[in-house]
């Protein structure tokens, strides 16, 4: 039994209804186990079924208890462990406010294209820029965006998907 | 044409549906539409507790001694969060209960409003689901899917919340069968063939096993103990059962070698230590059960059958995994062996047995018995002795008295020990048996309790008076919280600190102003008089037992120790001190 902890993507399929994050989330915190990172939303709007990503890390033994224990959750259907299928993607959207007051935008403009990032909004002060990537991806822009002034940036929660035939039944 | 119910009524007619013939509650402004419907009927018969924890603890009587649903009603507020330590206690034990919670109307929720709570918040992680009906068109199908969760796959608790608006709105109501999707929940319950074949030939290989069995037997049905009985019988394998699996198959069988675990027998443990192969069937190695995990058992291979797929390797790792439904897989695990005409030969483990024979030799439940003073052992052993042959059911409180039950009584029968074991809940036991004693009116049903537990709950008394319910309590009045005295006695120093039991009540006289009888003893010579008179007597009694206020619990394995660390006597001290690992372990 290797002790050594790994980071898994769990692909959760639950019914849309009130209170059902709160069982995950709460299962997560009441028994000790971290959530990295969380994403929900509906995915099937005909049989209210949402889709949960969790990003979580643990032992073997804590991730097969962390998947047992979801399964046991009266609304889930099903769980799959994107990590442990052959080949995944995994995205993070990330929104970024740049004050742009003190630099040349054409500069700007360039290095945003460069990255492949889209401008959302742009007025004389600030630039919006939108950019999808992995989690690597994503800090790595936030890293080279530090040369300007970053007033306020969000980002989404991982969102996962199988390479493949791989799907998660519903 | 289907009429038109309003909410309440239906609550009332999916009860019925239900087969519910009692439900244990108290009233109170958000439920009064559902007391209304409650009158007008008498299918149904309602007991009214005096606190709504104890109606919980009722429902797990009525159902660990029935295999029914134990069903509970309340109102909103404080009478939903009183029901929270009684959810929690049949969370953790596995009981199949139901309880239906009044709330705020709809439109008031989130306001604070009067006697509001977030109760599926507050119950959301001590039952296994949970429902806030929020529409009139929800209200069946949420209170038959209620049972249904329940009552399925592992048993455990679950709440319905409802409204009060929702309880007067009305809609059509076709009955159960008629009730869309409430069956959705569908553990899987068949083993597969593979896994049965691998676990029979462990069997065949084992020379030293062991089976170590747990209260899902008992849940799985009276069938999964007649298997199991059976399976015993043909291999010949010496058992052990936990706290709660006492009574899955017979504790008077030769192959029974006492409860393990913390306080367990001295063979148990060690059987359990030297096993080559353990088998585990519906227990969940729980911290009572293993000491400390690293030394627990090292040498054998473990097979572990459940019918909750969280149990496998949560704290120890087994190797072969079997999931279903116990008495499926104890049944075709005997017809395997049937139709490979597979025999087990009782020389490969006779060395085995020789050694636990020498283990048992050592009679390790074997206390220094007094003339003066009633030993608590010598008064259950007698009890045991007076009651056994009318197979009494037994529910206890919460501490040493509870472990002498455990050890000295004999259980013959599934379904007739009744014990708080995951949470240790002072208070269980009075309105527990409360609930065996309306499910079973004509039989013996004793709480074998503490004098600081029986307090918790002790306004039960008053339904008992209500109910003619003729509960015997048989307290062991040691004048202390005697299992926080036994552990202050050995990890602190023997600094008693709060758990003397001063300004009790007289508790002869307290049963007396509730219109039971009271009897005392404090020798040894009258305790088979007391015990013969507890049981003539029709009504309710409690027994006053004046036991030595100095007694300990042995053996036992102190926290942080493995099961070949066990003291098992006064005289026996600990080697060294207690890891810091240890004291900090409850
Ligand atoms: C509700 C609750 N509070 C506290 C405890 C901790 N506790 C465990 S045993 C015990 C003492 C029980 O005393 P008593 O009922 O007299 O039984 P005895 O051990 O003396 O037989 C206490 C306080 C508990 N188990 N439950
Ligand atoms: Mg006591």
């Amino acid at each position: 039994m290797t002790e050594s902890h790994s980071k898994h993507i769990l692909s959760i399929m639950v019914d849309n209804e009130p209170g059902v994050l709160a069982r995950i989330v709460g299962l997560f915190s009441g028994r000790g186990y971290n959530i990295e990172s969380l994403s929900v939303s509906e995915v099937d709007s005909d049989r209210f079924l949402s889709r949960v990503t969790v990003v979580t890390s643990g032992t073997k033994n804590i991730i097969d208890q962390i998947k047992a224990q979801v399964r046991k959750l009266i609304p889930v259907h099903n769980l799959i462990d994107i990590t442990e299928l052959k080949s995944f993607i995994g995205k993070e959207l990330i929104l970024m406010k740049l004050d742009i007051k003190q630099k040349s935008v054409l500069n700007i403009h360039k290095h945003i294209k460069n990255i492949g990032a889209k401008i959302l909004f742009e007025d004389k002060t600030v630039i919006i820029i939108e950019f999808s990537g992995t989690p690597n991806e994503i800090s790595g822009l936030i890293k080279k965006m530090k040369v300007y002034n970053i007033v306020e940036l969000t980002r989404s929660g991982l969102v996962s998907m199988a390479l493949g035939k791989d799907y998660i039944r519903r | 044409m289907m009429k038109k119910l309003s909410g309440a009524r239906i609550v009332i007619e999916a009860l019925i549906q239900e087969n519910v013939k009692v439900i244990f509650g108290y009233p109170g402004g958000a439920v009064l539409p559902i007391y209304d419907e409650l009158f007008k009927q008498n299918k149904i018969r309602h007991i009214l507790v005096r606190h709504e924890q104890a109606a919980v603890h009722a429902a797990e009587g009525y159902a660990r001694s029935t295999g029914k649903v134990g069903v509970v009603l309340v109102t909103s507020g404080p009478g939903a969060t009183n029901t929270v330590t009684g959810l929690t206690d049949a969370m953790m034990d596995s009981v199949p209960v139901v309880c239906i919670s009044g709330q705020v109307p709809t439109h008031m929720i989130g306001n604070d409003a009067f006697q509001e709570a977030d109760i599926v918040g507050i119950t959301r992680p001590c039952t296994k689901h949970n429902y806030l009906v929020k529409e009139i068109s929800k209200l069946a199908e949420s209170i038959h899917s209620a049972f249904h969760i329940a009552k399925n796959g592992r048993p455990g608790p679950v709440l319905v919340d409802i409204p009060k608006d929702i309880q007067t709105f009305e809609t059509k109501y076709g009955g159960k069968k008629h009730t869309k999707s409430f069956a959705f929940y569908k553990p899987n319950t068949k083993p597969s063939l593979d896994t049965i074949v691998k676990f029979v030939n462990l069997l065949e290989k084992s020379k030293k096993p062991i089976f170590y069995v747990g209260g899902g037997v008992i849940n799985s049905g009276s069938r999964a103990s007649l298997y199991l009985k059976k399976l015993l019988k043909i291999t010949g394998f010496p058992c052990t059962q936990t706290l709660m699996g006492l009574g899955a198959t017979p504790t008077s069988d030769d192959q029974f070698i006492g409860m393990l675990g913390m306080h367990g027998t001295y063979e148990a443990n060690l059987s359990m230590n030297k096993s080559d192969l353990m088998i585990c069937i519906g227990a969940r190695f729980d911290d009572r059960i293993t000491g400390k995990v690293s030394g627990f058992s090292p040498k054998s291979k473990k097979v572990h059958l459940d019918i909750d797929a969280s149990s496998f390797n949560k704290s120890v790792n087994v190797d072969l995994l079997i999931q279903g439904d116990l008495s499926k897989i104890l049944e075709m695990t005997l017809k395997y062996i049937e139709n490979k005409r597979i025999s087990f030969s009782k020389e490969k483990i006779s060395t085995w047995w020789i050694q636990i024979n020498k283990w048992r030799a050592k009679n390790c439940l074997n206390y220094k018995n007094s003339r003066s003073i009633i030993k608590p052992q010598y008064a259950l052993q007698r009890l045991d002795f007076l009651t056994n042959h009318l197979d009494p059911f037994i529910t206890t409180e919460v501490g040493q008295h509870q472990m002498w039950a455990a050890q000295f009584l004999t259980f013959n029968k599934p379904k007739h020990w009744m014990t708080s074991g995951g949470l240790g809940t002072m208070g269980y036991g009075l309105p527990a048996a409360m609930g065996v004693q309306i499910a079973h009116p004509k039989d013996l049903v004793i709480d074998v309790a503490g004098e600081a537990s029986i307090l918790m709950n002790i306004q039960e008394m008053s339904t008992i008076k209500q109910y003619r319910l003729p509960v015997k309590i048989f307290i062991l009045n040691n004048h202390y919280m005697g299992m926080v005295r036994q552990w202050q006695e050995l990890l602190h120093g023997n600094r008693l600190s709060e758990s003397y039991m001063d300004s009790l009540p007289d508790f002869v006289k307290l049963a007396e102003s509730f219109g039971a009888t009271g009897l005392r003893v404090s020798k040894p010579g009258e305790m088979d008089d007391l015990i013969k008179e507890m049981i003539k007597i029709k009504g309710p009694v409690i027994c006053d037992v004046v036991v030595d206020p100095k007694e300990n619990c042995f053996p036992m394995i102190p926290s942080g120790s493995t099961h070949d660390q066990m003291l098992l006597g006064p005289n026996d001290k600990l080697e060294g001190e207690i890891s810091e690992e240890g004291m900090v372990l409850v």
